[in-house]
């Protein structure tokens, strides 16, 4: 029988808002049994929005008032069962609630534990309020991004969802650890430094020339042309980068430019780089007469790679992630279907995804009080009624 | 009491991986996989990685061993030079994949199977091998045969939208992408975790798999709150500033936050909840114009964010960054200073954690390299040091 990879993998969730949530999203989609654990008296903020329905997907949903002793207790025995806590409070929170990892670590000895915050759980600005879009500017993305001169962008990708596949990745090779070694692992983890960690070119330019990057728009310090042109329709554009020669003279024949072809001081990306603005309008005379969908083909089928610019709805409607099976019909519990995003690869070979509606609060509390820790009717009544579970 | 060999094999000691690929993205989820204790060995041709020509250089001279892109990706790897192409070279190379679990590629493609070396053929000298192929579209559906680069992802997957935020002619300025190769890292690390995730999986099973990763559904997983947006009948963000109405944190300000000028520079900040914008104000000494109603409420300050900008500025171009952001966050503020490559350099935390990995490469020299944004209880990350390998280095050493 084929079985998901994550197939008898427990994850206690613990983790709200989008980060830590995006990470077991991961996890659930995989076949892990993610149990998300949360409270009316501190509702999970991400709640109030529709992305909810896509950090939360596939997962089950506990209430539990981790205010209360008895709800920590409770908390105690849930990590007992689990082979995976993950929590991404603001440092020191979860601690001060008695749920820190030497905690944890004694109920469940072979525990994987997964906490994340904006800089990290140790150094002198561990206590820093953050936001992911403060992050990304404090990490030095905003100096790569934009154009040169401008003032400060955000810069770089949300790092909130980067965060989140890196932390289903760490977690994912700390249950390998585990299965060899026997042994669980705490990891304390600094969105901070995931953002910085990506700028590696940079952080060496300085040290070897003391070069702070330029933005560059979509231009590239390696290759050309490579820039974003306009075509018919309003706020259509295609972007298009070429990396080799061969793709060049691919380029050349589309838009008509045997001229081009032929000169040799084109041949290389340094001579392509030094007349860029030429090649630009050369290539902006093409696009502009005609419509952004036919030019990618047109240029996609002469071996140019290329792009669409495309917004959130054009995203969604995208034949590519429609009928390549990445965005899926989710069915929710009132027959409703939405239209909903999976996950970037397939296992040749292996059962498909576990796929299933984000649930709602305490939609599974029943599960875990009764099943996983065999509380009877009676006991959960009155937990519910002291608003422990809750 | 635990054997310290035992420490430093890291997360996956004793997994050997091939790194077939070359340029951002297989490498980066090679050397992912290296600096959590696997045995990488990377697999070149005579010419060598395409990042060792992509720079940057020391004074901007192109040297095959002194590239920051590729000393980056490669470190800690050993590396073997072979021609794919050559009987002898496929043949070498399959002895070498007898002895690993896992292979990482990035190639177009159909590239591994024409030089005889995909995954029937890996599967043949080793069964539960982990094959994992980076391609840009998968090899599914309508642009299966499509190519593209990082630009190319970032604009194809919403991504670039958001990065310049709205600006006043959308059909006069295009949507940009971030600097460097974002979009190459994420589908490197989605190939990472998707092969420790075969690799778990295998362990338990005693079988391996063939993955294919998307990179453009990679970064299309960077916009699952976009996408779940119009799932639940919501609307695109719009590129038009005349449109806007509530702007995120951009180059402007606006009731959420934003960046303003320092004496140095630049501090972002964020006191958006009506406590936070009590403090932000008691740390600017209670200014006459903060009982003006016009900045009262979240709404009448997003209404008024011109005015504001003007009157923040002022205050905070004659103070440092760093100053305003240890003040503010004393008071519980949401605010960093907008730091440059040179101040992440020099940061206190970051030494503190010792984020920056000092690595001796026998020709680019020592350099400090950005390390893993992970500390581990059982494992000091990351492992080995090892330099990026010099093309060749280790044919010896390596090859039966």
């Amino acid at each position: 029988m084929k079985q998901l990879p994550l197939h008898g993998v427990r994850v206690a969730d613990f983790s709200w808002i989008i980060a830590g949530p995006t990470a077991t999203r991961h996890l659930a989609l995989m076949g892990a049994e993610a149990i998300k654990v949360g409270s009316a008296r501190r509702p999970d903020p991400s709640t109030r929005g529709s992305a909810f329905h896509v950090y939360n997907q596939s997962k089950k949903y506990a209430a539990l008032n981790l205010s209360q002793r008895r709800g920590r207790e409770l908390a105690l025995d849930l990590v007992a069962q689990c082979d995976v806590v993950v929590e991404n409070y603001a440092a020191g929170v979860f601690e001060r609630l008695g749920l820190g990892y030497e905690v944890l670590s004694k109920v469940r000895p072979d525990l994987v534990m997964i906490a994340s915050s904006g800089t990290g759980h140790t150094g002198p600005d561990r206590d820093y309020v953050a936001y992911g879009s403060l992050l990304q500017h404090y990490t030095g993305w905003n100096s790569i991004s934009g154009y040169p001169d401008s003032e400060p962008i955000k810069g770089g990708l949300w790092a909130d969802p980067w965060v989140g596949m890196e932390l289903a990745m760490i977690t994912v090779a700390a249950l390998n650890h585990r299965l060899v070694a026997g042994k669980g692992q705490y990891v304390d983890y600094s969105m901070a430094e995931a953002l910085s960690a990506s700028l590696p070119e940079a952080l060496l330019d300085f040290q070897m020339n003391g070069n702070e990057p330029v933005p560059m728009g979509n231009r590239d310090r390696n290759f050309a042309p490579h820039g974003v042109y306009r075509c018919a329709g309003d706020d259509r554009w295609i972007a298009v980068e070429v990396h080799t020669t061969e793709q060049w003279r691919g380029l050349c024949g589309v838009i008509g430019r045997a001229d081009m072809s032929a000169d040799s001081d084109l041949d290389t990306p340094e001579g392509r780089e030094a007349r860029e603005d030429e090649l630009d309008r050369a290539i902006s005379d093409w696009t502009s007469e005609i419509e952004d969908a036919e030019a990618f083909q047109i240029l996609q089928n002469a071996g140019v790679p290329c792009g669409l610019s495309l917004d959130m709805g054009r995203l969604s409607a995208d034949p590519q992630l429609n009928e390549g099976g990445y965005l899926r019909e989710i069915e929710y519990p009132d027959g409703s279907e939405r239209v909903l995003p999976t996950l970037p690869w397939r296992f040749d070979g292996r059962a498909d995804l576990q796929l299933g509606p984000a649930p709602e609060l305490g939609r599974d509390s029943a599960y875990v009080y009764s099943e996983l820790l065999g509380l009877g009717d009676g006991e959960i009544e009155s937990l519910v009624e002291e608003r422990v579970i809750y | 009491m635990e054997s310290q060999s035992e420490k430093s094999n890291g997360l996956l000691g004793g997994v050997r991986v091939l790194d077939v690929g070359e340029g951002v993205s297989g490498p980066y989820a090679a050397r992912t996989l290296a600096w959590l204790g696997a045995d990488v060995v990377k697999v070149e041709s005579a010419e060598g990685d395409l990042s060792r020509r992509m720079g940057p250089f020391p004074d901007g001279v192109p040297h095959p061993e002194k590239s920051a892109l590729f000393l980056a990706l490669n470190a800690g790897k050993r590396g073997v030079a072979l021609d794919l192409d050559s009987v002898e070279g496929r043949c070498r190379f399959l002895n070498l994949a007898a002895d690993a679990q896992i292979v990482v590629d990035n190639h177009a493609p159909g590239w591994l199977d024409e030089r005889g070396i995909g995954y029937e053929d890996l599967t043949a000298v080793r069964d539960d091998v982990i094959l994992c192929q980076i391609t840009p579209f998968g090899d599914w559906g309508p642009y299966a045969e499509y190519d593209a680069g990082d630009l190319s992802l970032f604009q194809m997957s919403a991504n670039a939208h958001g990065i310049l935020g709205p600006v006043e002619d959308p059909n006069s300025e295009p949507a940009i992408r971030a600097g460097g190769y974002q979009a190459e890292q994420v589908a490197g690390m989605a190939a990472a975790t998707s092969t420790l995730t075969a690799l778990f999986a295998a362990r338990m099973s005693g079988r391996g798999c063939h993955i294919v990763v998307s990179a453009f559904e990679a970064m299309a997983t960077q916009a699952i709150a976009g996408l779940s947006n119009i799932a639940f009948g919501g609307e695109s963000p719009t590129r038009n500033l005349a449109e806007v109405r509530e702007a995120s944190i951009g180059g402007q300000v606006s009731a959420i936050g934003g960046v303003l000028p320092c004496s140095d520079g630049f501090v972002a900040i964020s006191p958006r909840e009506d406590a936070q914008w009590a403090r932000w104000l008691e740390l600017m000494g209670n200014p006459d114009w903060s009982e003006d109603p016009k900045f009262a409420t979240r709404d009448a300050r997003q209404k008024n964010a011109g005015e504001l900008w003007l009157l923040l500025s002022e205050w905070t171009s004659q103070r440092s960054k760093q100053d305003i952001a240890r003040e503010g966050q004393r008071r519980r503020i949401p605010c960093f200073p907008v730091n440059t490559v040179k101040d992440l350099m020099t940061d206190p935390h970051l030494e503190d954690r010792r984020f920056f990995v000092p690595i001796e490469h026998p020709v680019a020299g020592e350099l400090r390299y950005p390390g893993v944004p992970y500390k581990l209880s059982e494992t000091n990350l990351p492992l080995g040091r090892l330099p990026a390998p010099t093309l060749g280095q280790h044919n010896d050493e390596v090859l039966p």
